[in-house]
Parts: structure tokens; C-alpha cells; sequence
């Protein structure tokens, strides 16, 4: 079983990142929507945390560069039809809403 | 076989309605006698502290609701030790005694044990 | 060598809600749901739940330079004749009531009508048990 966790808050100042870090699976992937891409930013805790982590990466393409955020090479930038993609080939998915 | 659903409670009993409207969606699976499993998590494990006294706040006391869950064929309660530890509540001194303390890899494979999840 | 013949399978969505209009989340859930639909998928039910019962109110006003959600809402479940459905509870609390709530409690404001109904959780435990896959979008 596999889960698509999906967060969209921002990471600083809220624990939904680390949480999620700490009870993703090996077969799980997470995906980084609306200010949880800031997560990306270099140099901060939660990008050092998702580096560490090493969970499969996922990022809504628009949310980043709307905030012009980089998409590492660690990274995978999707689109919609993507993410509707990602839904059906992880078992289930979880919104950190 | 019918779908089983883990709702993953995250949020403090008094910090907006969404301790109330999670533990909503709980008992109307359990009413409906479906597969249902609810998880305290995060600052949910607060939900669980013992001695609280929502007369003080003029708000409902959701433990009644809480330990009515069996009844409504709710019986697979789980919290994670991690939070309650990091919160200063001693797993024992949790007021669900059913309610199944979870290491974070189990929490892993709880979620996978499940074929859908809604965390609220 | 044989053929193999890839046949992508229909897959059943169930799309729940639970931010406010203005919130980006609803925005999300609305394309995700349009690119379900684009991508030759089912939507089994919207439901709408906590804020979510925003986006189907009709007396939110949108300044003209946003994202007119409830609108595109409406729009897009009646294009597709799908099924609508927000919370009962959850709207009451928030004030979003239809023709026959207003009158039950005796409220001046008809915020909700045509395309959605209001009803109850187990509206949501029939799309989850009815969809192969559940999607929440809310939070942020």
C-alpha cells in the first residue's frame, strides 16, 4: 500500500511538515501544494528536513512559481492532469488539511 | 467489502469546531457500521487530556461523544505516543483507556491498513 | 512479440471540501476536479464540509478582480450534472442555509439553492464506499 500525502500550509510555524516527515512510508510520496512549497526554500529547516527525509518529491508546478520557488533536481514539478495522475497510481491519498 | 476510512483527528478540542466535526464524521460511519478507525495525532492527543473543563469555556464537552465511540461500533482507537509524550501526557493518563498507543512506524502502517484517510 | 494493449481504467473520484471560498485550497479542488473530468474520470459526489459549505453559498460576493469560486462551482456542477452535496451541520453553523432551513429556523437569509443539496455525513461514507479514491482539499 502506498499513500500520496499532500501538504499545503506553509512549514514555518506549523508542524505538518515534520509530522508528516516522521510517518511517511518508504512507498509513500509527498506532495507539496499552495505555501508548503516554501519548503523548497535553501538553506531552512525544512528543506533540510525533506533533504534528510528523502521522501519522493512532488511539487505543484503553479504554486512554485508563483512564488518563485526552484524545483531541485529532487524534485518532480507537476500539473493538474498529473496530480489527478499521482491519485490513482498511489493507493490512497492523505490532505494534511 | 466496504471501504474502511481512517479519520486522523489533528487539532486541540477548543481550537475551532474541527475537533467536534471530525469526531462527527466518526460517528456517522459507525452509525452506518462502517469500517472506521480514528487516530489523535499532533495536537489532537490533547483531545484525550485528562481533567478538562469545557464548562469553563461555555463549550461542549466532546468526552461523553469520546467514549461513546464503542457503542456506535467504533472500537479501533489509536494515538501517537510521540505527541502526547511531546505534549507532557503521560500515555496512561489518556482518557480513552481503549485508545491504542502508536510508535510512528506504526502509525505508517496503520495508514496503510486503511483504503482511505481523511486528516482534519 | 504480442501487442499489449494499455487500457487506462475510469477511475471514481470522491472530492471532498472543507475551505472557504477565497481559500487557495478551493481553487485546487476545483481544477483537480476539472482535470479528473478532462481526464476521462468519475466524480461520484462533491461534499462539501467545515468551510467548504462557502463555496456553495450564493451570497458570497467576489471583488471583481478575484477568482469567483461559487460561481465556477455552480458552473462547473451543473455542465457535468454532478452531484452536489454540503454538510447539513456544517452549513447551519455557518449561516448557509436553503429555502427550507431558513424557514425551519426562522433565519431572513437564503444563502443556498440549485445545484446543491444539503444533507447529512452519510452523504460522504456513500461516496467514499461508492469511489475508489477519496481527495480532501482544505487547510490552506
Amino acid at each position: 500500500m502506498s499513500t500520496l500525502h499532500v501538504l499545503s500550509h506553509s512549514p514555518f510555524g506549523d508542524d505538518r511538515l515534520s509530522s508528516c516527515l516522521r510517518l511517511i512510508g518508504a512507498n509513500d510520496a509527498l506532495l507539496l501544494t499552495g505555501d508548503a512549497v516554501y519548503a523548497l526554500q535553501p538553506g531552512t529547516a525544512p528543506f533540510n528536513a525533506l533533504i534528510a527525509g528523502k521522501p519522493t518529491l512532488f511539487v505543484l508546478a503553479e504554486d512554485a512559481q508563483a512564488r518563485a520557488v526552484e524545483v531541485p533536481d529532487t524534485a518532480k514539478a507537476i500539473d493538474y492532469p498529473a496530480f489527478v495522475e499521482l491519485s490513482i497510481h498511489y493507493d490512497k491519498v492523505n490532505s494534511w488539511l | 467489502m466496504p471501504t474502511s476510512l481512517l479519520i486522523i483527528s489533528r487539532q486541540a478540542p477548543w481550537s475551532g469546531p474541527s475537533a467536534r466535526e471530525a469526531l462527527d464524521i466518526v460517528l456517522a460511519g459507525g452509525a452506518f457500521d462502517l469500517p472506521i478507525g480514528l487516530l489523535f495525532l499532533d495536537d489532537g492527543v490533547f483531545q484525550l487530556a485528562p481533567k478538562q473543563d469545557a464548562k469553563a469555556l461555555q463549550q461542549k464537552d466532546l468526552s461523553a461523544n469520546l467514549q461513546a465511540l464503542p457503542m456506535f461500533g467504533v472500537e479501533d482507537l489509536f494515538v501517537c505516543g510521540d505527541s502526547a509524550a511531546e505534549r507532557g501526557l503521560a500515555p496512561d493518563s489518556l482518557s480513552l483507556e481503549d485508545a491504542q498507543v502508536l510508535a510512528a512506524h506504526e502509525i505508517t502502517a496503520l495508514i496503510d491498513r486503511y483504503d482511505q484517510v481523511i486528516t482534519l | 512479440m504480442a501487442a499489449v494493449l494499455l487500457i487506462e481504467s475510469v477511475m471514481k473520484f470522491a472530492i471532498a471540501l472543507f475551505s472557504a471560498a477565497h481559500a487557495p485550497s478551493s481553487r485546487r479542488a476545483l481544477l483537480f476536479a476539472q482535470a479528473a473530468l478532462a481526464g476521462g474520470h468519475e466524480i461520484v459526489r462533491l461534499f462539501f464540509y467545515q468551510d467548504g459549505v462557502y463555496n456553495a453559498s450564493a451570497s458570497v460576493v467576489t471583488p471583481q478582480d478575484e477568482q469567483d469560486l461559487p460561481k465556477q462551482w455552480r458552473a462547473f456542477v451543473a455542465e457535468h450534472q454532478l452531484d452536489g452535496v454540503v454538510c447539513i451541520a456544517a452549513a447551519l453553523r455557518r449561516g448557509v442555509l436553503n429555502d427550507e432551513e431558513a424557514q425551519r429556523y426562522q433565519r431572513e437569509a437564503v444563502a443556498v439553492g440549485a445545484p446543491w443539496e444539503l444533507s447529512g455525513l452519510g452523504q460522504l461514507h456513500d461516496a467514499v464506499q461508492d469511489a475508489d479514491r477519496l481527495i480532501c482539499f482544505g487547510g490552506a
